[in-house]
């Protein structure tokens, strides 16, 4: 993948096996299976299936994704999502409608006296 | 102003305690301590121990109740318990069971 | 004080927990609670709960909604959804079909939305390993895409019995609550639960 803040887009046709790093944006509408590593901001749009352990700056999710998240800001889970693992982020949103099964970890700042 | 309801089809078993006034519907079982005011209305049963300031009974209620202003039994309440307070008012028509205790200083 | 009652009796059946209020205990319900101050120990509705903001629920919950504004420790069980407003936060594990978290808000547990596929209640992973969950044991449900499906058919079992025997055990007692009457509840909160929910 190119090293610039270009976007790069696997398309519906493609399927990737393996690991991939990178410093731009990635838009995944096909298929990708392994381990992703990215500086920017992923979207799985609803085409796109991830079985992969996912390391992002931020996350989008459209589409299917398995397998473990860790987002450095913000990971969201949007309506037509599917996605099943465990997340680490900042900020996780999941839409209405969208399916999650897994766990969640986030700061969570409680009252001293809980 | 601050206003806690526990409504008709509620039911708490264990302990409520609280700096405001607290109207009961439902059911309350365990114990009560206000600072302020207890109503508890005619669709109420509670089965508790109560310490407030103020308790006005229309409903059912089964425990000793300490106020340190005011107990005020109202007609149709059913109160089966031990009352201490400095006032007491019992209305025509209520049903009461128990003992009165007015000795107890005014602070 | 005579003066506040009288506001008091119009608000219809709606339960609400003022701020100062603390209970511990047991809490169980057949209509909305609002909670703005303290509950602990455990907590059983048939309809919605609503933390607010300046609400604190340390309890295990089963409600049919929940919506959280304020804070929540422990797990929420609910028939239909659980909602984490951006101003709330919860630190349990949540097991809902629909589950919404605002951006904003904060959570640290674990999420069961149950499978999108109807499954025997018996096989539903309530107990799951903490970590990694599915995962790649399950490439069948990653080869069919768009199940984005909210089926009708998705089974909704274990909170729904549970609740009922709770409220069970209001009839043990020497008098049980009244019969419920027409409730006029939980405006605000009421309302936003409508909105979302796509009934089935």
């Amino acid at each position: 993948m190119a090293n610039t803040d270009q976007i790069n887009i696997i398309g519906k046709g493609i399927t990737i096996r393996g690991s991939m790093t990178g410093g731009g944006g990635l838009v995944i509408e096909g298929r990708v299976e392994g381990q992703i590593a990215l500086k920017n901001h992923l979207t799985i749009e609803s085409s796109g299936i991830v079985e992969a352990d996912i390391r992002a700056d931020e996350l989008t999710i459209n589409g299917t994704a398995s397998g473990n998240i860790d987002a450095s800001t913000k990971v969201s889970i949007n309506q037509s999502a599917k996605v099943n693992g465990d997340i680490k982020a900042t900020r996780v949103v999941i839409e209405d409608g969208a399916v999650f099964n897994g766990s969640i970890e986030m700061d969570v700042k409680l009252p001293d006296d809980i | 102003m601050a206003n806690t309801i526990i409504g008709s089809s509620i039911t708490i078993d264990g302990e409520i305690s609280g700096d405001e006034d607290l109207v009961i519907q439902g059911t309350v079982k365990g114990k009560i301590s206000l600072k302020e005011s207890l109503f508890v209305e005619a669709s109420a049963s509670v089965e508790a121990d109560i310490e407030v300031q103020n308790v006005e009974i229309t409903g059912k209620v089964t425990g000793n109740i300490a106020a340190t202003d005011k107990v005020e039994l109202k007609a149709d309440c059913r109160v089966v318990g031990d009352v201490r307070a400095p006032r007491i008012l019992i209305a025509d028509g209520a049903s009461f069971k128990g003992n009165v205790d007015m000795d107890v200083k005014e602070r | 004080m005579a003066a506040t009652k009288e506001g008091f009796s119009g608000s219809g059946d709606s339960t609400i927990i003022g701020p100062s209020i603390l209970i511990s205990g047991k809490l169980s319900g057949d209509e909305d609670l609002t909670v703005r101050g303290r509950v602990e120990g455990e907590l059983s509705l048939t309809k919605t709960l609503i933390v607010e903001p300046s609400g604190i629920v340390k309890a295990n919950v089963q409600v049919r909604n929940a919506i959280v504004s304020g804070v929540v420790v422990g797990n929420i069980s609910a028939t239909e959804s659980v909602e984490l407003t951006r101003e709330g936060r919860m630190v349990g594990d949540i097991n809902s079909p629909r589950v919404i978290i605002v951006d904003g808000a904060s959570f640290r547990g674990r999420v069961d939305m149950g499978n999108a596929e109807p499954r025997a209640p018996g096989e539903r992973p309530a107990t799951r390993p903490a970590t990694r969950p599915v995962l790649r044991t399950q490439p069948a449900a990653v080869t069919r895409p768009t199940t984005i499906a909210r089926p009708g058919g998705k089974p909704l079992p274990p909170a729904a019995p549970v609740i009922a025997s709770k409220g069970d055990k209001g009839s043990d007692k020497p008098a049980p609550p009244p019969p419920p009457q027409p409730v006029l509840v939980g405006e605000g909160g009421k309302k936003k639960v409508l909105l979302k929910t796509k009934k089935k």
